[in-house]
């Protein structure tokens, strides 16, 4: 494994940032935006909107789950070699604490290994102002999965 | 319709934006989450977003145990662990919850969730909830 991102990858990434921030409805009002991108490794800052509270103005378990699904399946891309289907098998996640709707949050995510086309990823959730742990996650995903799909699963 | 339940949707943004709902029948409160472009993880497979996945069934198993406990009861999600069954499609969802052990302090509860067939799960996941809980 080399430590860079595979070029082909690279520019699928890029592709689907341009996707993820002005076409994709879910993830525009998470307004990801990336700060370390790195051959199995990425960090993105991330909005907690009001439209995912649960009672009152706290941020609702699902919104965690939704960042983190979506942060570890972009993780998985960045340690590939070449661009192929993955799908989540399965997901833990830790709900630490919780936050109000309108701080940020960053989700960083490392991708342990991939290994028999299962890729091995774990991360956290933290506020963005003082580093507050929000949630901790593993999840295992597909890679290759069949199907029509020749791109990312994003 | 328990009113706990009803109270419980109403009051959050995320039911609202999964576009939650519950009906009962004969064996006990079935879940809905409607179809939605933005519930759609990756266009390119038209599938639902597992996180969104996700999120539709712990709100099902709050309202379970709002069923059970009524309104007030301060339930908080602790964590999860949920499996991807099978590859979801671009429709609605449905789901039933099972409280399976219910503490003073802690319960535990399985969701599952499926699409064209109950017998055919899309996907299962497992709670355990704070019950109580200072805020």
């Amino acid at each position: 494994m080399t430590s860079h991102i595979h070029p082909s990858i690279g520019a699928m990434l890029n592709n689907a940032r341009d996707w993820l921030t002005h076409e994709h409805s879910l993830f525009r009002s998470l307004n990801l935006e990336p700060t370390l991108f790195g051959k199995g490794k990425a960090t993105f800052i991330v909005d907690l909107p009001e439209a995912f509270t649960g009672e009152g103005d706290m941020i609702h378990g699902g919104l965690m789950t939704i960042i983190m699904d979506s942060i570890f399946g972009l993780t998985v891309f960045t340690a590939l070699e070449e661009i192929k289907p993955i799908a989540t098998i399965n997901l833990r996640i830790d709900y630490i604490a919780t936050a109000k709707a309108g701080a940020r949050a960053v989700c960083a995510a490392h991708c342990i290994a991939v290994n028999d086309d299962i890729a091995f990823v774990s991360g956290d959730l933290k506020i963005e102002d003082d580093g507050r742990l929000l949630a901790t996650g593993s999840g295992a995903f597909m890679v290759g999965t069949r199907g029509p799909v020749k791109g990312s699963r994003l | 319709m328990n009113t706990a339940v009803t109270d419980l949707i109403e009051h959050s943004a995320i039911a609202d934006w999964l576009g939650f709902s519950a009906e009962e029948d004969d064996s006990g409160l079935v879940y809905a989450l409607a179809f939605d472009e933005k519930h759609i993880g990756n266009p390119l497979i038209r599938a639902l977003h597992g996180g969104v996945i996700s999120a539709f069934l712990e709100v099902a198993a709050q309202c379970e145990l709002a069923a059970r406990l009524g309104a007030g009861a301060g339930v908080k999600t602790v964590n999860l662990d949920i499996d991807y069954l099978t590859s979801s499609r671009a429709q609605p969802m449905r789901a039933r919850a099972r409280i399976t052990r219910m503490g003073r302090r802690l319960a535990f509860v399985e969701a599952t969730g499926w699409q064209a067939r109950e017998d055919k799960p899309v996907a299962k996941a497992q709670f355990r909830l704070r019950i109580g809980a200072a805020d």
